[in-house]
């Protein structure tokens, strides 16, 4: 499967998602609400894994089912959602957990990093109660949580750790919100670190420094990432490997190194090509026709089908399965076309 | 250092933001005041007369009324001598108990004071539980306790005053149809009855707004994010959604007081209760102005002062509410 296949990385030993080893394995999860004729499709057959220690990205168009996919791992699922396939975060089944077990496995070993640091903390509490709410649910006795929590504060680059915890959120900027939220993420030692576009409410100055240091912060305590954005540069910039996922699948897998030079998914190409940092001119950006689709939405057999300029009549049989191509695994019928 | 510089700064601020808040709530009340004082000078015709309700009085008598209540003075000078008197707690003598307003209306609010309280905190009690848990369990839960709170909000005072003495006190016979008691337990048992008529609708409007804000605390991110960071269900609710959610709710419950307030009258005449409720009832019914007067202001006072504490808590509930909101 997916994650076999996928060359320079280290051979997951059940050839699948969910071993052990893995901080993440989301293997062929698919999740639908609504039942019978209203039965809505969200996600479909997605494969996940993320190593321990390693940065993955998951990229898409915004309704492509990055955050759904993310927060599956918290065993956050949308009210009253199904899903077939398995989530395991080292080693946890998370899909067959209960309320007690959830809550331990969000204490102890995943944490989740929102968009928006500003909607994220509670603005009527304190900057110091957000830091040591993590850490007293994990057991850490009061006076010791909120030491760890100044320490934090410090190595994130809050200037002023101990007036900080005394302040509320609205005193603070967004980036240092943000620097806040990653401090109350790492606190709990966690395996897997999922960031859900950390840095898209945040202004581009802001954006360099936030990735810096989570990737930084994430180096340090031996973290695995899930790297979740909309920016495939960004992306094949920090992650050493890439998801790319579309109406609800994913589409294409690769080496984040190699991403730039040999995309093999049309859509992949597409992206790469609507981006600015790539192509310094704007002439020479290429928006992608059409508008990005939801899984439910999205037509039969190929889901990029509509939208892509290779698509011929077979792409709308089946949804294409994924095969190697080059460095990459790629759920596309004709990749030749797009990377030799 | 320049931390307590700004500390000196926001202190200062402070202290000019309560000044104003104060000076506001004063003025209110001073404004209130020519309102009800007016409000005797316009009786139409001579307000002696109308209190006197047609007895035959001598020339004599009605010129020292007349003096008593400063109707023999200009609107001016007759208020500024009212109002004075009432800074000093004096409201004046009652036409119709001979004694003065000021003993009679302490008097009553040792029945009328525990019965707000008493109807405050059932109601108070009952309609934040039944809105947390309807907003909390959603689905069915919630559609009932919207239509307990619709009924309960559209029941008059009186209809409900009627239904449970016919009930509890007539039919079951648990509870005392009239009067107050002596000491405490035989007081609280007079007045549950009372105290619980009255607190129907305060539960109804409390169950209404307390689910409403409840449920939009419990749409925000940040209680997402709690949980999503292993943050148990009880503290999530507690410090993430109830916590939230007190800022809305202590400005209903502060109003609650003065709709209490006012609604002494009902259920104090309803079971015959000798409280300021039924004492204002009863003075407007025998023109006896100078209680009136009184109550009214007490009213206004009381409703002044509630709201102005309410106004002063709100810094310290939501740090967002800047202490230089003065300004707004
Ligand atoms: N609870 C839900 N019920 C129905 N549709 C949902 C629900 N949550 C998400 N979706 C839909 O699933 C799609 C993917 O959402 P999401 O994962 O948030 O996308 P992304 O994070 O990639 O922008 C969107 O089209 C969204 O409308
Ligand atoms: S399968 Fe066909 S439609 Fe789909 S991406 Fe490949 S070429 Fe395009
Ligand atoms: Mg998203």
């Amino acid at each position: 499967m997916l994650a076999k296949k996928t060359p320079a990385r280290e051979e997951a030993p059940d050839g699948g998602a969910g071993t052990r080893r893995d901080a993440l394995g989301i293997s062929r999860l698919s999740l639908a609400v609504g039942t019978g004729e209203s039965e809505i499709p969200l996600l479909a057959d997605v494969t996940v894994r993320v190593g321990r220690g390693e940065t993955v990205g998951l990229v898409g168009e915004s309704g492509s089912g990055k955050s759904l996919t993310a927060r599956s791992a918290l065993g956050m699922l949308p009210r009253g959602a199904r899903a077939t396939g398995g989530v395991t975060v080292s080693g946890v089944d998370v899909l067959a957990a209960g309320y007690r077990e959830l809550r331990d496995l969000r204490r102890t070993r995943v944490s989740m990093i929102f968009q928006d640091p500003r909607a994220s903390i509670n603005p009527v509490r304190r900057i110091g109660d957000y830091l040591t709410e993590g850490l007293r649910a994990r057991g850490v006795p009061a006076r010791g949580a909120a030491e760890q929590a100044l320490d934090l504060l410090g190595q994130v680059g809050i200037r002023d750790p101990k007036g900080a915890m005394g302040r509320f959120p609205h005193e603070f900027s967004g980036g240092m919100l943000q620097r806040v939220v990653i401090a109350g993420a790492l606190s709990t030692e966690p395996e897997l670190l999922l960031a859900d576009e950390p840095t898209t409410a945040l202004d581009v100055t802001t954006q360099a420094e936030v990735i810096g240091l989570l990737k930084e912060m994430q180096r340090a305590h031996g973290t695995g990432m899930l790297f979740v954005t909309h920016d495939l540069d960004l992306a094949a910039a920090i992650c050493d490997r890439v998801y790319v996922m579309y109406a609800g699948r994913i589409v294409e897998e690769s080496a984040g190194a190699s991403l730039f030079g040999a995309p093999a998914h049309p859509y992949t190409r597409a992206l790469l090509e609507a981006s600015p940092s790539v192509h310094g001119g704007r002439a020479e950006i290429k928006a992608i026709r059409g508008r990005p689709r939801a899984l439910a939405e999205a037509p039969s057999g190929c889901a990029f089908r509509d939208r892509c300029p290779l698509a011929g009549d077979e792409c709308a049989e089946t949804v294409p399965a994924h095969r190697p191509h080059g460095t990459s695994l790629v759920a596309c019928l004709r990749p030749e076309q797009v990377t030799p | 250092m320049k931390r307590t510089r700004a500390d000196r700064a926001g202190k200062r601020a402070f202290a000019g933001w309560i000044g104003k808040r104060v000076l506001g709530g004063i003025l209110t009340v001073l404004l209130a005041s020519v309102l009800i004082y007016g409000a005797l000078r316009l009786v139409p015709g001579d307000p002696v007369l109308a209190m006197t309700g047609g007895r035959r009085l001598t020339p004599d008598q009605i010129e020292a009324l007349r003096h008593r209540h400063g109707l023999d003075r200009g609107f001016v000078q007759g208020y500024l001598a009212w109002i004075g008197d009432a800074l000093r707690l004096d409201f004046g003598m009652s036409t119709n108990y001979q004694t003065s307003v000021t003993s009679l209306i302490t008097n009553r609010l040792g029945v009328s004071g525990p019965l707000i309280l008493y109807s405050a905190v059932l109601a108070v009690v009952s309609g934040l539980a039944v809105a947390l848990v309807s907003a909390v369990k959603g689905g069915l839960v919630n559609r009932a306790a919207g239509m307990a709170a619709a009924v309960t909000t559209a029941t008059p005072t009186f209809v409900s005053a009627i239904g449970l003495l016919a009930l509890f006190s007539v039919g079951l016979g648990w509870f005392p149809a009239t009067g107050a008691g002596t000491g405490l337990a035989d007081r609280l048992w007079h007045l549950t009855l009372p105290a619980v008529a009255m607190a129907i609708v305060a539960f109804g409007v409390l169950a209404r707004v307390g689910n409403a804000a409840f449920a939009e605390e419990l749409r925000r991110e940040h209680v997402e994010v709690a949980r999503s960071r292993g943050v148990g269900a009880a503290a999530v609710i507690r410090r993430h959604v109830v916590r939230n959610a007190l800022a809305p709710m202590l400005t209903i419950v502060g109003l609650l007081f003065a709709s209490l307030f006012v609604g002494t009258a009902v259920v104090e005449t309803a079971f015959g209760l000798d409280g300021v409720g039924s004492l204002l009832v009863s003075s407007v019914s025998r023109r006896d102005f100078p209680v009136v007067q009184g109550i009214a202001l007490i009213a206004v006072l009381l409703f002044v002062v509630v709201n102005t504490l309410v106004d002063l808590a709100m810094p310290f509930i939501d740090p967002r509410v800047a202490l230089g909101g003065a300004g707004r």
